[in-house]
Formats: C-alpha cells, sequence, structure tokens
C-alpha cells in the first residue's frame, strides 16, 4: 500500500513538469547599471527534484584567499574546504546560518561541513583576518552567481513563474517575479 | 619617519595595485601606530603582493618600513624589523604539486627561515606585540627577522612532511648572521586537532669570526593543538649560538577564539629562556595578558601587558603595549 501510494506520488510528481520545456535561464547582474561579480541569483521552486548529479561544491584555500569568494549551494550539500597553502589555515563561521570552526589544518587537507540551514554563511580564516567568503544556502536547485563579467546561467529550469530574489555582498536581497520561457533573460540591477 | 611612512603608504595605496594589476594578484597594505610604557613609540608599513603566476607558480612578494622612538626595547618587533628602512622581506615564487594524496612544494628565494612556529601570521598582528624571548635577536637564540635566501623543499602528506631548506642566510633584523651556508631540516606530523614539528638549523653565527667561534646549531619542537576556538601553541628551542655558549628555553600561548567573544581574543604567553654565556649569562622569564580585537574587516586593536623578572629597558618589570593596524587588500 505504501509503494503504491510512493509511486503513485512519484509519477504525479514527475507529471506536474510534463509538457514543460526546461532550459538554461541566463542573465545579467548590476548595480545601477554596473557588472557586479558574485551576485547570487535564485528561483522559488518548492518541490523541485534535486539535480541528479549535482557539482560537488569546493570552497578553496589558496593564495591566502578563498576561492571562490561567494559560493552558493543547496540544502544539504557539503562544501569541502581543501588548504592549497603552505600555511596554516582556520577556517570558522560563527554567526551564521552554519556555525562551525575547522581548526588548523596544514596543505593538503581538506575538511568538510554539511550545510543543513538555509540561509548565509560568512566565512572566515582566524589565522588570516583578511580572508574572507560567504556561503549562501538555498532551498531550491535554482540558482547561479554571477561571474567577473557579471553574467550568470541557472541551468535546467522549468518554465513557469516563479519568484526570484538576489542577493550579493553589502547589498541587500532584491525579490520579484518572472515568467521563464525560451527567450527570457533575467537582469538583476541594484538601485 | 613620517616622509618614509608616506612613500610606503603611497607605494601600498597607488603603485602596487596598478603594476599589479595582472588578474588573482592581490595587493595588500598594512599600516601600524604603537605606544608602549618601555618608553617606544614605533610606526610601521607593509605592503605584500602575492598571487598565481603562469604555470601554477605562484608570487609572494613583502616590503616593509618601521620605526621606534627608542632602541633597546623588543616591544612591536614581533615580526618587522624597526630601524627606519624600506627593505624588502619575503620575496619568493613557490609551486605545490599534489599528487595523489601527497605533497611537493618548492619555494625559491627569499623567506623566512622554516624552524619552527615561523610564518609571518603566527606573529604579527596575531595578539601578541613581542616577538617570544627565543626568537628575539640579542638573545642569541633564534630570531623572527632570520631570513633564507636559497630554495626550500617540502614532501610528504598532509599527516606527515619533511620539509628541507638549503641556501644562505639573508636576514632583515640588526643582528645578521655572517654569510655562509646555511641548512634548516623540519619534519612535521599532524593528527586530529594537534600537529608537531622537529626542526634543526645550522648555519653561521651572528657574532663576527674575530669574537666567536664554530656555527650555531639548534633544535627545536614544536606543538600546536586547538579545539573548540581554543588554540594552544609552543616551542622549544636547545642548541649553541657558538662554541660554549648555551641558548635553551621556550614559550607557551594560550589564543581564545569563542563566538561569544565577538571580535575580542584573548591571549596570553608564559616564556623562558636561559642564555649561558659566563659573565654575559641572562636568564628572563616573562608573563604576557593581552587581546586583540578586530574592530572591522580592516581595522585592529593588541593590547598586552606583561611581566618578567629582569627588567625592561627602563628599569621596570612591567610593561604594556598596545597597538593599532589598518591593513587593506585590493
Amino acid at each position: 500500500m505504501t509503494r503504491a501510494a510512493t509511486v503513485i506520488l512519484a509519477v504525479a510528481v514527475w507529471g506536474s513538469g510534463l509538457g514543460r520545456e526546461s532550459l538554461d535561464l541566463s542573465g545579467t547582474a548590476e548595480v545601477r547599471g554596473k557588472s557586479v561579480a558574485d551576485a547570487v541569483v535564485w528561483l522559488d521552486a518548492p518541490g523541485a527534484p534535486r539535480p541528479a548529479h549535482p557539482v560537488e561544491p569546493v570552497l578553496d584555500q589558496t593564495n591566502l584567499q578563498f576561492s571562490p569568494h561567494v559560493l552558493a549551494v543547496q540544502v544539504g550539500a557539503t562544501v569541502k574546504f581543501p588548504n592549497d597553502d603552505r600555511v596554516f589555515h582556520n577556517v570558522f563561521s560563527t554567526h551564521d546560518a552554519t556555525t562551525f570552526d575547522l581548526g588548523l589544518y596544514p596543505v593538503g587537507m581538506v575538511k568538510e561541513i554539511p550545510f543543513n540551514k538555509p540561509g548565509l554563511s560568512r566565512i572566515f580564516c582566524s589565522i588570516h583576518p583578511q580572508m574572507a567568503a560567504y556561503v549562501m544556502v538555498l532551498d531550491t536547485p535554482y540558482f547561479a552567481v554571477s561571474d567577473s563579467a557579471d553574467h550568470f546561467v541557472i541551468r535546467g529550469v522549468l518554465t513557469a513563474t516563479y519568484r526570484y530574489h538576489a542577493w550579493r555582498p553589502g547589498g541587500p536581497i532584491l525579490n520579484s517575479q518572472l515568467d521563464v520561457g525560451p527567450a527570457t533573460v533575467l537582469t538583476v540591477d541594484w538601485p | 619617519m613620517i616622509r618614509r611612512l608616506v612613500a610606503t603608504v603611497w607605494i601600498a595605496a597607488v603603485a602596487l595595485p596598478v603594476a599589479a594589476r595582472a588578474q588573482s594578484i592581490t595587493t595588500e597594505a598594512a599600516v601600524s601606530a604603537g605606544r608602549s610604557t618601555d618608553g617606544t613609540d614605533a610606526a610601521a608599513a607593509q605592503i605584500r603582493v602575492f598571487g598565481p603566476l603562469m604555470d601554477s607558480w605562484r608570487l609572494y612578494f613583502e616590503a616593509a618600513w618601521g620605526n621606534v622612538s627608542t632602541q633597546g626595547s623588543d616591544a612591536f618587533g614581533s615580526a618587522y624589523p624597526y630601524d627606519g628602512r624600506v627593505r624588502p622581506m619575503e620575496a619568493f615564487t613557490e609551486r605545490l604539486f599534489q599528487p595523489g594524496k601527497s605533497i611537493l612544494g618548492l619555494r625559491i628565494g627569499r623567506y623566512r627561515t622554516p624552524f619552527g612556529i615561523s610564518g609571518r601570521s603566527d606573529y604579527a598582528y596575531g595578539g601578541f606585540t613581542r616577538a617570544p624571548l627565543i626568537r628575539y635577536d640579542p638573545t642569541y637564540g633564534l630570531s623572527n627577522l632570520y631570513f633564507e635566501g636559497g630554495v626550500d623543499v617540502i614532501a610528504g602528506r598532509p599527516a606527515l612532511s619533511v620539509e628541507g631548506s638549503v641556501g644562505t642566510a639573508a636576514d632583515a633584523g640588526p643582528d645578521c648572521r655572517r654569510p655562509g651556508a646555511d641548512l634548516v631540516i623540519r619534519t612535521q606530523g599532524y593528527y586530529h586537532s594537534l600537529i608537531v614539528g622537529v626542526s634543526y638549523l645550522n648555519t653561521p653565527p651572528t657574532l663576527p669570526g674575530t669574537i666567536v667561534q664554530g656555527r650555531t646549531a639548534l633544535g627545536g619542537i614544536d606543538a600546536r593543538w586547538m579545539l573548540d576556538g581554543i588554540e594552544l601553541r609552543g616551542e622549544w628551542v636547545d642548541g649553541e649560538p657558538f662554541d660554549g655558549v648555551v641558548t635553551r628555553g621556550g614559550y607557551l600561548d594560550l589564543m581564545v577564539h569563542r563566538p561569544h567573544f565577538g571580535p575580542v581574543t584573548p591571549v596570553a604567553r608564559v616564556e623562558y629562556l636561559d642564555y649561558s654565556a659566563g659573565p654575559f649569562s641572562a636568564y628572563p622569564r616573562r608573563v604576557t595578558a593581552g587581546v586583540a580585537v578586530r574592530v572591522n574587516t580592516a581595522l585592529a586593536v593588541q593590547l598586552d601587558g606583561l611581566h618578567q623578572g629582569q627588567p625592561l629597558i627602563n628599569g621596570r618589570r612591567t610593561g604594556l603595549d598596545i597597538g593599532l593596524t589598518y591593513t587593506v587588500r585590493h
């Protein structure tokens, strides 16, 4: 009985996407018309399936910096923190959605942290105060981070109407509505 | 003093970012000012340029200037010289290979002597305004201003690695070692929250050959342990700075980095040094307690109170140091 119900539910969920096209939604992020990198853009999509082969998120420590500066992941993702510098690093986040302190670890070591709560985590190194990064944890599979040329692409979005959000370091969250179709290009512009 | 400070800041703020416009090259500038009850006022500036070069090679370059109103105190001498000169500090290129789970690193140029706990970030603006006694030039032990000009190789795995450096002394402090071949070997092990290293240094001494004979030969053990934001670290060094003289000592640091302390990191140090050199012997002991406060991402304050068995330069046994550092990264 339970198995039958599960099959019916799965078919219903799969069927809800039938007839809807899956496409890549591209766009640009700007502040008063000027390009902005490291902006996170995401679409609300409750019930959307997780990607079958999600990318393993990595926040590298190299050249006394975190790379990337902004990392967006889906809730439940485990982020790897390799130390690729010849100095020690001590990665921590103490005030935000996911709090942790990885302690000191040397070159070549990789530590991991699961991010199970949605929200923003600010990441620091206790030894190198100028090192800082952000991990934005999102409860949706539809998200992207703008590159150095301000472009972003959200992969595999089903055509529909979505509420979207955008955040950038030091800026407020923008919220609006968007009809995603084959010709849709999203321009996020902070005033 | 002010003119040089302005010149260094100008280089940091204007000239280097232009030169370092290559993608991913980072420029960092720091300006500091401090005052100690030793009767010492200090000012300093550093510029650092670092980042990836071609073919996975990395660049690190640092230049520093510092000056103090009174020589003879070790206040603010934790990692940089304070002699009023603009001078290069570390200047090297390095490459790191990570075949499988192994590491192999090569470094060429001028770098801090890789003996024990030796990194710039271990001592500079980490909450302590003074170098450990065992790492302060005039005590004839080690020095945080010892630099090597040569080649450094690290090999092994993250859990156990060996580092070797061959070159010549290229020191930045007032007490520079004599020219000559120089060897440093360090082994490091890592297990859970504990990092332990064993080091050996064989190098020409600082004093001239007309005064002392032999070479400096030092052995040391260092350890760091960290759990839930509480870090303990320390070093023990033992050896001969030259024939017939023994330097032996160490220190233990405590640094507490807890979320509910916010931007405040309390620090404490106990240290011990025996310099056994006949009539010139000295046996200082010192305790230090202080805080490092990160006001914002750029501004940091360090406040240290210390007490030692032998008088400081003004005849008092206690001292209070305060330092402010403003750092920008581009």
